[in-house]
């Protein structure tokens, strides 16, 4: 066999897998579901409200399936670092699809858990995944309630207003 | 002598004290609801235009109040309804002033500032003649329709605004 002819016959056994894999499910375009602005507003005002009947001045963030920001409410009422808060503990509870006190379990079991040095991250409880299904489509999350115990109510709050829309 | 000095600047600082600079500062700022509902106004007044927009309104001192990235929208919607906002609450003016001076001057100074953007689509949130923040919307066709839309949201809490 020449040089030209293996050539042309890895580009032939090239082309085969090519197709190969073309026709598997890789191939077809993925289909999922977001969340849409209002849906998104509606849950962030929701936890912001219910934290505020019980007495707690909270600011809140909905973040969408690859973390992005879709609603991020600063509460003036409430301590400025909650805003920051609020969006890490939701960036938090999207990228491990858990609520973010687990992740703050997990390092209180190990302070040097590699993912607490990643951007973004913070081990505090308050956020929540946002699921349909088991598809975790984003996450809610609220900070300047006294405990995250009760910045994850509020949250769950928010995610409760909605649950009839997320299927 | 030294005495003298001292007591001369204990004067002076009495002096001082006495003015009215001494006074805290009383401002009315936006309430949570208030930004909520003037962003979540220009979304849904774009919308039902048929134009999907990302908004943000900010406060006194420029600080993100609320961040609305609409269904949809260019990715760059968002960042770009910041920084229409922003120069809005800076120049105490509508941004398309901004855009317009910027097209009379194009090396004009407050250009190359972080977050001034020389487009139509943000204006200033007013009580009286006192600019308590600014709301910026972007993705519509045209920045007038931008700005059509933020003037929806703050004609939304018009009553409120005093």
């Amino acid at each position: 066999m020449s040089t030209s002819d293996f050539r042309i016959a890895a580009i032939a056994l090239a082309g085969a897998l090519t197709c190969a894999i073309g026709a598997g499910a890789d191939a077809q375009l993925l289909t999922h579901k977001d969340l849409p602005v209002a849906t998104a507003t509606t849950m962030a005002m929701a936890a912001i409200d219910a934290c505020k009947a019980q007495g707690y001045n909270v600011s809140a963030h909905v973040l969408g399936r690859e973390g992005q920001v879709i609603v991020a409410i600063r509460n003036p009422a409430a301590g400025f670092a909650t805003f920051e808060n609020s969006m890490k503990k939701a960036y938090t509870a999207r990228t491990t699809r858990a609520p973010s006190g687990k992740f703050a379990e997990t390092v209180k079991g190990n302070p040097n858990a590699a993912q607490f040095f990643l951007t973004n991250f913070v081990a505090a409880q308050g956020a929540l995944p946002i699921t349909v299904g088991n598809d975790v489509i984003g996450a809610i999350g609220i900070s300047g309630a006294p405990g995250g115990d009760k910045d994850e109510v509020c949250a769950k709050a928010g995610i409760d207003k909605v649950a009839a829309q997320l299927r | 002598m030294i005495k003298s000095l001292f007591l001369a600047g204990a004067v002076a600082s009495l002096a001082l004290a006495g003015s009215a600079d001494a006074q805290l500062v009383t401002n009315k700022d936006l309430s949570v609801t208030m930004a909520v509902t003037i962003a979540q106004t220009a979304v849904e007044t774009c919308k039902a235009q048929g134009y999907n927009v990302s908004a943000h309104v900010l406060g006194r001192a420029g600080e993100v109040l609320v961040a609305m990235r609409g269904d949809d929208t260019g990715p760059h919607t968002l960042e770009n309804s910041m920084k229409k906002a922003w120069t809005a609450r800076a120049q105490r003016a509508p941004s398309v002033n901004f855009a317009n001076a910027v097209k009379q001057n194009p090396t004009i100074g407050a250009l190359h500032l972080t977050n001034m953007v020389p487009a139509q689509g943000g204006l200033p949130i007013m009580v009286g003649m006192d600019v308590i923040g600014a709301v910026g919307v972007s993705g519509a066709p045209g920045g007038d329709k931008d700005e059509a839309c933020a003037k929806a949201g703050i004609d939304k809490v018009a009553a409120m605004l005093k």
